[in-house]
């Protein structure tokens, strides 16, 4: 499949729901005004730890998105999942029986659906070696149930379906998935992105890694001491740009192209190599030259490591003068799974609503990430081109680039 | 372009190392212990003193079935080849051990870091990247037993598309005692087993022979009877293949007991002699069972002239209702292991 042979696909649907608003309209908002997520942790017992700092979101009713299924039966992070699939359709105004009768993709990302529920397994089992197996947890382990209860909630039977167990990048893996299932015609509708509910494990293997900010996340600043980890869903509707212009949908952006690679190298360390060369596939891919990207929304964990090392790798690519470079993650915090959806999500509205979301809780840019990474406001601007970035564990990279249609 | 072709593929499994082993065992339908656990796998001695001690099991029969891939002829490796893994949820044993170091601390940050790169879901696809240096398209998916149409869809997909030279596809399963706790919640079989399958896809203008052609994949999300929509789903495949039902030479199903054996083999609505059933040779692999089920297939075929050009079919039935099937076309270009 050559690029000029593949259909052009549209993103019409977009379904938040993140610490700093739910709905593409208030995450929006939320984008423009600088807002931070980062409020005490209170999902989960911080006893004896020595912070309790995430991105947590206050609020969610997952009731209100849920007609087919009870909430009470679903975790978390499935909650999550299912009321940011449901809030993306509905944005695309995509008729639900109409839907139903499609070839349907369903692809959500995550870092921890299904090995939190066994980490709440074991944990109760270590407090307590009678308290037994906990049922509900053990059924939800399974990481694919989140993805089945988007099918579920939605109605649909005619489906492609998986969990994209590809760590911190796995937003953009289902969208790049997503994309090409819709170009090569082999389903009508992809409706993809990412849901990771906050997790203590999580929380407290970054915190041992020495990769938690312990004030605010400040990604770029040469103060900057890690993330803040975070929570969060966001789901795309994605179609062929041919069936969004005949149905009259609203199209936030054209997915141009991606580009997938893995570093090959470490296990928890981002390779300034395997970085680059992901870039650059994902710019040829979409058709790309380095001199048209508006925008980078960037990976930006907050992390040493991670800025530095992405910033080098766009340097290479992009030479002196690259295009301003965000990180949503400084709002967000790091909702893992979700966060290149959350991120895919970002860069459609900057381009439909004519904005750059800034960096926040920024003071001093590192002299190792010579970047302008717009500080602590959002700025006006006619984007045409945004490039999303995504790094994972395990070096795994995933880059996305969204135009303007 | 053409349809994407296995080349090659192996398993480290209860019968043992090797595709030979494996072929050998499913040919004398040779029963194994319960629990169907590897035999004398031990990390060190395997991959040596360069894994880490910390290293999970299923990362590490990832990484030693991927390297006994990597030895078979039909193999071609570069810049571009990448990994697709299937998976439950991770090693449940490390995460066990992770979260139970927590858990008995004053301190309970005081985990062991070292655990934590091997308590990812996609850690065993990341180590099978690291250990021989393929830096393609890395992917790690989940869809239950019905995992094996969607990762053999998702890899076509990336082949069709130009993402990848060629794929290691790989399905892989820890036993272990936390495991053992949760299985029997997630509808598994009532003998665990575990192992690795691995196959390598190539793109369809491989200019060499291969073993099979991927002639077509489906599923479906049952509304009802898993029965129906798995017929419906067979039926949806083989027309997509262009395959016939009187070509169908062999059948592998995901079930790990007679009924889903017999369910999964009624639903495929064809008068079929030779299914086969590695889910109640080996024991329930978990997120393996899809990659055993094409190696059996493989392994039967392999060297039988009755079996050149003929077509096999792999299904699955998801206790969530997924169905799924995989319609390949053997080509029989190997010689017979025996």
């Amino acid at each position: 499949m050559t690029r000029t042979s593949r259909r052009r696909v549209a993103v019409t649907g977009l379904g938040v729901v993140s610490s700093i608003g739910t709905g593409p309209a208030e995450f929006a908002a939320g984008l423009r005004a600088g807002r931070s997520g980062a409020r005490p942790i209170t999902v989960f017992d911080t006893t004896g730890l020595p912070l309790n700092l995430g991105c947590e979101i206050s609020g969610f009713e997952p009731r209100k998105w849920l007609d087919r299924l009870s909430a009470d039966d679903l975790p978390r992070v499935a909650q999550l999942a299912v009321a940011a699939a449901r809030m993306a359709v509905d944005d695309a105004a995509y008729d639900r029986a109409e839907l139903a009768a499609r070839r349907t993709l369903i692809g959500v990302g995550t870092s921890t659906a299904g090995t939190d529920s066994v980490e709440r397994i074991a944990e109760r089992l270590a407090r307590d070696p009678d308290a037994g197996v906990d049922e509900f947890e053990a059924r939800w382990t399974p990481a694919v149930g989140m993805s089945v209860a988007v099918a579920r909630e939605l109605g649909l039977s005619n489906v492609e379906l998986a969990t994209y167990a590809t760590a911190c990048a796995a937003g953009n893996y289902t969208i790049g998935d997503g994309f090409d299932a819709v170009a090569v015609g082999d389903v009508d509708v992809a409706l993809c992105g990412g849901a990771d509910g906050m997790s203590r494990m999580s929380y407290i293997g970054f915190y041992r890694l020495g990769a938690i900010d312990p004030v605010h996340c400040r990604p770029f600043d040469r103060e900057r001491r890690g993330i803040l980890t975070g929570e969060g869903a966001g789901m795309l509707v994605l179609e062929p740009l041919d069936d969004a212009v005949a149905r009259g949908a609203r199209i936030y952006a054209e997915v141009l192209g991606y580009g997938l690679n893995c570093d090959a190298h470490h296990p928890v360390a981002p390779h300034r190599d395997g970085v680059t060369a992901c870039l650059r596939t994902a710019l040829a891919d979409a058709g790309v030259a380095p001199g048209d990207v508006d925008l980078i929304s960037a990976h930006g964990t907050g992390t040493l490591a991670n800025d530095s090392t992405e910033c080098a790798a766009i340097s290479a690519v992009f030479g002196d003068t690259p295009p301003r470079t965000v990180s949503i993650k400084s709002m967000l915090g790091h909702t893992m799974g979700a966060a290149s959806a959350l991120s895919a999500i970002a860069s459609c509205l900057a381009i439909t609503e004519g904005f750059i979301p800034p960096t926040i809780n920024h003071v001093e840019t590192d002299p190792d990430c010579p970047i302008d990474c717009v500080p602590n406001h959002s700025v006006a601007a006619d984007l045409e081109i945004v490039q999303s970035n995504a790094f994972a564990f395990g070096g795994g990279n995933a880059v996305v680039l969204f135009g303007k249609n | 372009m053409p349809n994407p072709i296995i080349t090659a593929w192996t398993a480290i499994s209860p019968y043992g190392y090797g595709r030979a082993a494996f072929t050998d065992g499913v040919r004398t339908r040779r029963p194994v212990a319960a629990p169907g656990v590897v035999a004398d796998f031990d990390i060190e001695a395997r991959l040596g003193r360069r894994a880490s001690p910390s290293m999970d099991r299923t990362s590490a029969l990832a990484v030693s079935t991927v390297d006994l891939l990597l030895t078979e002829e039909g193999v071609r490796t570069d810049e571009r080849t990448g990994v697709a893994l299937e998976s439950l949820a991770g090693s449940n044993a490390t995460l066990f051990e992770f979260t139970q170091g927590s858990v008995i601390r004053r301190k309970p940050h005081l985990v062991n870091p070292a655990l934590l790169p091997f308590s990812s879901m996609n850690s065993a696809a990341a180590q099978c990247a690291i250990w021989h240096g393929l830096r393609g398209p890395n992917a790690t998916l989940a869809a239950g037993r019905a995992t094996l149409p969607t990762l053999v869809r998702y890899v076509t997909r990336l082949l069709r598309a130009d993402r990848a030279s060629g794929m290691v596809v790989a399905g892989v399963e820890e036993y272990s005692e936390a495991r053992a706790l949760i299985a029997p919640y997630q509808g598994a079989g009532e003998v665990l087993g575990e192992g690795c399958a691995a196959l390598f896809f190539a793109p369809g203008n491989w200019n060499r022979t291969g073993l099979a052609e991927v002639l077509a994949t489906r599923t479906r999300l049952a509304d009802g009877e898993p029965e129906r929509a798995l017929a419906a789903t067979v039926r949806e495949a083989m027309a997509a293949g262009g395959a016939e039902p009187h070509e169908v030479w062999g059948i592998a199903v995901s079930a790990t007991d007679a009924a889903g054996y017999e369910m999964e083999r009624e639903a495929v609505g064809m008068r079929v002699d030779r299914v086969v059933s590695p889910g109640q040779l080996i024991g329930d692999t978990g997120a393996a069972g899809g990659a055993f089920q094409v190696a059996a297939l493989l392994g039967l075929a392999d060297g039988m002239e009755d079996a050149r050009g003929r077509v096999v079919l792999a299904t699955s039935v998801d206790r969530t209702g997924m169905v799924g099937c995989v319609v390949l076309r053997l080509t029989g270009g190997s010689e017979g292991v025996n």
